[in-house]
């Protein structure tokens, strides 16, 4: 890693690009495409680190691999056929893994991309086929497109091991009277958790054959189940247990995993069995530099800096132009077809452009992307914009350049997303643009936090009770739940009972048995908390027609009577709510303006689990209410963003019960900030702005995952034998326009899900690391007093960052 | 749950905010069940007229009923030529050992947890209709009421039922399997009288659910019945503690639907050996249902008394078309050559075009094997092109197809034309300039053009 102030260290990077000058031709080209990215470089970079657009430079030299012989117990057909394909011995993790499998040990193999990851699980579990044609495996990816990838690769070893095992992917999209065929015949079935959970769990008897020979489920990508996701998953193989114990088996668990810092937590929290962790990676891997850009600085005070769309489209063309195949990661669909169109104007006399440059995202048909993949492969199509549909396992072999418009959000991906770079034998290079994010801009300036260990945790809380209920009543549908049974080490009893008492479930001698008419695995997905949605209904189509969905907790903000709703790329007005009915009513309309709800939100303390100094203040986690209300709305220009009007709305009051973590900034920390009150104030809201960013990297979740509200501390239990006096915290928003006083002031962090999602105790065990991150974040940025790359703008000359920096320095040890 | 950070969620008021407890119909929550007494229990036998069984997996209800009829299938051999099942002699021919059979569940989603609380078995006994229930009062009672169905199925092994293919048998196979005890054998055969009723009933009445059937076909007044769409929650409800009362007409509703089955498995048996008595529609369904079964002479037959007795018009086209078919195939070109000129002349008869889809296919299909039949047999390719062209402009003049369809039809015709005329070379060309406008190899997109030119040029 080489920081670029540090002058030799770049020197000796620069003097290794020229050496490798003399190198083969793509590898001279690539390296002036690297120098010419340097040159952008201001040259009062050296003095001022605010005005560096190269801000590191991370070189990864070309590695040996290391090697292992294949197993002596390999069948020898086995190792036939995988010498057939040119593989005679193992890279030493794929060894130990191997090794690990047949010792009867769960294994998580955590393996950067293009490092054999596949034959982890592959080899093992073939051999046990091979030793035993009844056994079987379960292979289950978060996605249906890495399943069909996969398929490949086994059909292949299937037809070079002349048939003697049978491999099908089992999906939404397989034809009904193939199923039949697949549940009887095959060994090896590729499917994904949401087909699992709704679509072969509640039909076990159909897969008695697989159940009762089930040897192996194997989990890739392992680091995408966290989460709300992780949390339903984790639930899926509670029920997956409880089906194979009926019949007799109990499969052993194979995982893959990017790095990310817990894997092999997250593989015991998400089987709830002991792992045995595998993560010395023996690939071999090409020279490859890593740059870190940020885009040149327009106005330091307001912390402006130049498009990274645009930024993003020139360093793809430094490594276009010079006819280097280049893949280009936007974050979402609509730059993905901005830097697309883009980059076809800039090249007009590329030959065959239409063709050699292309999109890849979500909504292109499977034929078109099969197409793309192999047109990248062979060369044809020389750049590729691309969402995070290319990000995972799919096999585009690798190329000559990666480039990042906007950190992907997290470590993980964005290692993934820069593994697609890096041809055997000769050098490649990944590129960073950050946004004016704060994440990408901690990110960005903080490289040795990304390239040292990584940090970001994955979590997920199964016993939320929301999921949990949820996935009982399936468990219960698929097998009457015994009294005294246990749901994932969960006593069941009295979850059951509440069930009961709602009329699902009926209760004959020691036994629950599903009393409903319907099949409950249908009404609950597996990417969100509650399955109670509101429905969005079309007026303009006659009759009224349901057009999408949105979820309980967003519903209130984004479909609120006179919303402004996109949908498929156009603007509805929100007519109607029907609250009880769970229905909004809206007709198509041409607009100019948004709509941005106004929310006042209350956070109210049921139970404090545990609490720790933080400095001079304290940090503390647990059960809480919040309250929150639709109060009103806004309505934003765009383009412009001006205000051009609100409203005011009479809505229900929301309330959930979720646990949070909170800082408490006490009496005498506030009173001796030397800063008048409404910049005290401004300041606690940018730090709390500041400190929900570097949370969101930290647990590896997205924003709306975590709500953040402040308020005045209750008084202390005990010292008062009433019950606590609710706190009153509007949010952000209503607060900058009324500055209010507190005292002693609460800063919450919360599980914006009901029940919560098992961030706020590891939040609050990581409360050193989230304050001196945050820390870094305010401090390391250009602006003057705070800008949305930090704080959030400073409005009215206030000095919310020096608030927020001495807040922070009174908490940090 | 504490020990692991998550939130203690079950303490009273907290529940009422979960989602996961909020029922679909807002079905009122109910409160934990009450402890089964043993009054209870005997009034529904008593209700219902049940005894208690009881086996080596424990008690169940069993209600038995002997009705005077409908009395046994008299042509047990003739149901065999309309079912779908490979079959081999002697399978149908004792029909006492056929076994009826009809369930009542928890709901019709399927999967495994979904449950048979009532199994209705019949078969014919004593010149009459022997009906046996058995009936779970709880679930814990499923095992013994699984194992006697497994000895009924034992001693009937021909299973009859209606839509039993796709419903109450992969049902009662999960449950079995559920059991991880009772295995029975499948059933040696099992016909499903769905498939055929579709066939028979479903042009003329519009429906094929059983309940429909026995009123329009058989005759019978069942007098008020359930709605099945209550069944569930009524079982539910008993269940939990409320009356055992409502059951009755479930009960009842099981008997009734047992004794159609079998009354319908006797009328459908006597339709297929009797097909003379059949309506002209039932007439038609059966010939179809013949056709498929490869019974070929049987289907002609049958064909032909349909058309004989007077069928509404486009299916009286469908018959003769299907029947044209069949003949061709049997070698019987005569027989087919007149059925064509029929269908092809029926428009200029009627005067009319016709804008139905269906009717201008059978027409224009009739044409083109009249067609071949010239340019073939009769080496008489004038009369061959004429027929041609007669299909041509009645596809012309016809509005109600789409394009998609016209084009098609359009490109075969122009093909057989274009080789007719090419033979006659010269001769031809101006007829087809006029009268086939939509060039080959035109997507169908640009057929409405091609039409519109055409239509210029004939001026």
């Amino acid at each position: 890693m080489v920081g670029f102030g540090e002058e030799k260290a770049k020197e000796g990077v620069l003097a290794s690009l020229s050496l490798r000058q003399a190198a083969s031709g793509t590898i001279a080209t690539l390296g002036d495409a690297i120098d010419s990215l340097i040159k952008r470089q201001p040259a009062r970079a050296a003095e001022d680190a605010a005005l560096r657009v190269i801000t590191a430079i991370h070189e990864m030299p070309e590695r040996e691999a290391e090697w292992a012989p294949m197993p002596s117990w390999l069948r020898p057909e086995l190792a036939a056929a995988y010498r057939g394909k040119g593989i005679e011995r193992l890279y030493s993790h794929q060894a130990a893994a191997a090794e690990a499998v047949r010792a009867g040990r769960n294994v998580v193999v955590v393996t950067p991309t293009a490092s054999g990851k596949t034959l982890c699980y592959n080899l093992p579990v073939l051999n046990a086929i091979l030793e035993n044609a009844d056994a079987r495996a379960l292979y289950l990816f978060p996605t249906k497109a890495l399943a069909q990838d996969q398929l490949a690769e086994l059909h292949d070893l299937e037809e070079r091991l002349g048939d003697a095992f049978a491999v099908f992917t089992y999906d939404g999209d397989t034809p009904s009277d193939a199923r039949k065929a697949i549940r009887e015949r095959g060994h090896i079935v590729l499917s994904n958790p949401d087909m699992l959970h709704a679509g072969i769990l509640p039909h076990h008897t159909r897969w008695m054959r697989l159940f009762e020979n089930l040897r192996f489920v194997v989990i890739d990508e392992l680091h995408t189940y966290r989460g709300v996701f992780g949390s339903h998953v984790t639930n899926v193989l509670r029920r997956l247990a409880r089906i194979a114990r009926f019949y007799g088996s109990k499969p052993q668990f194979i995982c893959s995993s990017a790095t990310i810092a817990n894997p092999r937590e997250l593989a015991e929290r998400l089987a709830e069995q002991p792992f045995d962790l595998v993560d010395e990676n023996g690939a071999p891997a090409a020279r490859k530099t890593f740059v870190f850009y940020n885009p040149p600085l327009v106005n330091r005070r307001l912390g402006i800096r130049r498009s990274y769309i645009n930024e993003s489209r020139r360093v793809a063309q430094e490594f276009l132009g010079r006819d280097l195949q280049t893949l280009v990661f936007a974050n979402s669909r609509l730059h993905t077809e901005l830097l697309v169109t883009y980059l076809l104007q800039t090249n007009p006399s590329l030959p065959g452009r239409q063709e050699a440059i292309r999109g890849y995202r979500g909504g292109y048909l499977p034929g078109e992307r099969r197409e793309i993949e192999r047109g990248l492969r062979e060369g044809r199509i020389r750049a590729v914009v691309a969402t995070s549909a290319l990000e995972l396992g799919v096999d585009i072999g690798s190329l000559d350049a990666v480039v990042m418009a906007g950190y992907p959000g997290r470590i993980a991906s964005t290692w993934q997303r820069a593994g697609r770079a890096g041809r055997r034998n000769g050098h490649a290079c990944a590129v960073l643009v950050a946004s004016s994010a704060p994440l990408d801009q901690f990110i960005v300036t903080h490289p040795e936090y990304f390239f040292g260990q990584s940090p970001e945790r994955a979590f997920v809380e199964p016993d939320n009770p929301e999921i949990l209920l949820n996935h009982l009543k399936c468990a219960a549908f698929e097998l009457p739940l015994r009294a005294g049974e246990r749901f994932g080490g969960l006593e069941i009893d009295e979850p059951a009972r509440a069930l009961e008492g709602a009329g699902f479930l009926h209760r004959s001698g020691a036994a629950w048995h599903w009393t409903d008419e319907a099949y409950p695995a249908d009404a609950i997905s597996l990417r969100a908390v509650t399955s109670d949605n509101f429905v969005i209904m079309d007026l303009g189509r006659g009759a009224p027609e349901a057009i999408g969905e949105v979820d309980f907790s967003s519903a209130l903000t984004t479909v609120h009577p006179k919303a402004i709703y996109l949908h498929d790329g156009a603007f509805y007005s929100v007519e109607r709510l029907d609250f009880d009915d769970r229905k909004a009513y809206v007709r198509q309309v041409e607009t100019d303006y948004f709509t941005d709800a106004i929310r006042y939100t209350e956070v109210r303390i049921l139970e404090e689990a545990a609490r720790a100094p933080a400095g001079e203040g304290r940090a503390a986690h647990g059960d809480v209410l919040v309250r929150s209300q639709v109060v009103g709305f806004k309505k934003i220009k765009f383009f412009t963003n001006e205000n051009v009007g609100a409203g005011p709305l009479e809505l229900p009051e929301n309330e959930m019960h979720t646990t949070s973590f909170w800082i408490t900034l006490e009496r005498g920390l506030v009173a001796a900030l030397p800063f008048p009150v409404s910049e005290r104030q401004a300041g606690m809201y940018g730090l709390l702005c500041a400190l929900e960013a570097v949370a969101t990297l930290l647990l590896m979740c997205d924003r709306r995952d975590l709500g953040t509200a402040i308020g005045e501390r209750p008084p202390d239990p005990g010292s008062n034998a009433a019950a606590p006096r609710p706190e009153m915290s509007p949010s952000p928003e209503v607060s900058r326009t009324k500055a209010q006083e507190f005292f002693e002031p609460n800063l919450y962090l919360y599980d914006a899900y009901p029940g919560g999602i098992g961030f706020s105790r590891p939040l609050f065990e990581m409360r050193g690391e989230l304050l001196a991150r945050t820390r870094e974040l305010i401090r390391s940025c250009a602006c003057e007093h705070g800008c949305p790359s930090c704080v959030g703008p400073a409005e009215g000359g206030w000095r919310t960052k020096e608030v927020a920096l001495a807040i922070l320095e009174r908490l940090c040890e | 749950m504490s020990d692991r950070g998550g939130i203690r969620w079950l303490d009273g008021d907290r529940r009422t905010a979960l989602g996961a407890l909020r029922r679909g119909r807002g079905a009122p929550a109910c409160a934990a069940t009450p402890p089964e007494t043993e009054e209870r229990r005997d009034a529904l036998a008593e209700i219902v007229g049940a005894t208690v069984e009881r086996n080596r997996y424990g008690e169940f209800l069993r209600v038995r009923r002997w009705l005077t009829g409908p009395g046994p299938c008299r042509f047990p051999e003739a149901l065999q030529r309309v079912v779908r099942a490979p079959l081999e002699a002697g399978d149908l021919a004792e029909p006492e050992r056929w076994l009826f059979l009809d369930t009542e569940t928890t709901g019709l989603s399927g999967g495994t947890g979904t449950c048979a609380f009532l199994v209705g078995l019949a078969w014919w006994e004593a010149g009459g209709l022997a009906i046996e229930q058995l009936f779970l009062r709880d679930y814990a009672e499923e095992h013994a009421v699984l194992l006697a169905l497994a000895e009924r199925l034992e001693e009937r092994p021909v299973l009859v039922t209606y839509n039993g293919k796709s419903f109450d048998w992969p049902l009662l196979e999960t449950r079995f399997r559920l059991t991880r005890q009772i295995e029975p054998a499948p059933p040696r055969l099992h016909i499903d009288l769905l498939h055929p009723a579709r066939q028979l009933w479903r042009l003329e009445w519009g429906t094929a659910r059983l309940g429909e059937l026995e009123r329009l076909v058989l005759g019978i007044d069942r007098g008020p019945d359930l709605p099945s769409a209550l069944i569930p929650e009524i079982y539910f409800d008993y269940l939990r503690g409320a009356s055992a009362e409502p059951l009755v007409a479930v009960f009842r509703h099981n008997q009734g639907d047992l004794s159609s089955l079998a009354a319908l498995a006797g009328h459908i048996a006597e339709l297929a050996h009797s097909p003379e008595r059949a309506s002209p529609l039932e007439q038609y369904g059966l010939s179809r249902i013949f056709e498929r079964r490869g019974d070929r002479p049987g289907a002609r037959r049958v064909y032909e008394m349909a058309i004989e007795a007077g069928l509404p018009a486009s299916l009286g086209r469908a018959a003769r078309r299907r029947l044209a078919r069949l003949a061709r195939r049997d070698g019987e070109l005569e027989l087919a050559h007149s059925l064509w000129r029929e269908l092809a002349e029926e428009e200029s008869v009627t005067g009319e075009v016709s804008e139905e889809k269906e009717t201008v296919e059978s027409i224009l299909e009739a044409c083109e094997q009249l067609a071949i039949h010239y340019e073939r047999r009769e080496r008489n390719r004038e009369e061959a092109l004429e027929w041609t062209r007669h299909a041509a402009a009645l596809l012309d003049g016809s509005g109600g197809v789409d394009r998609k369809f016209r084009c098609r039809w359009q490109q075969r015709l122009e093909r057989r034309m274009g080789r007719l005329a090419g033979r006659r070379r010269g001769a031809s060309n101006a007829l087809l300039g006029k009268v086939m406008p939509c060039v080959s190899g035109a997507g169908a997109g640009s057929c409405g053009l091609e039409r519109a030119k055409g239509k210029q040029s004939e001026y």
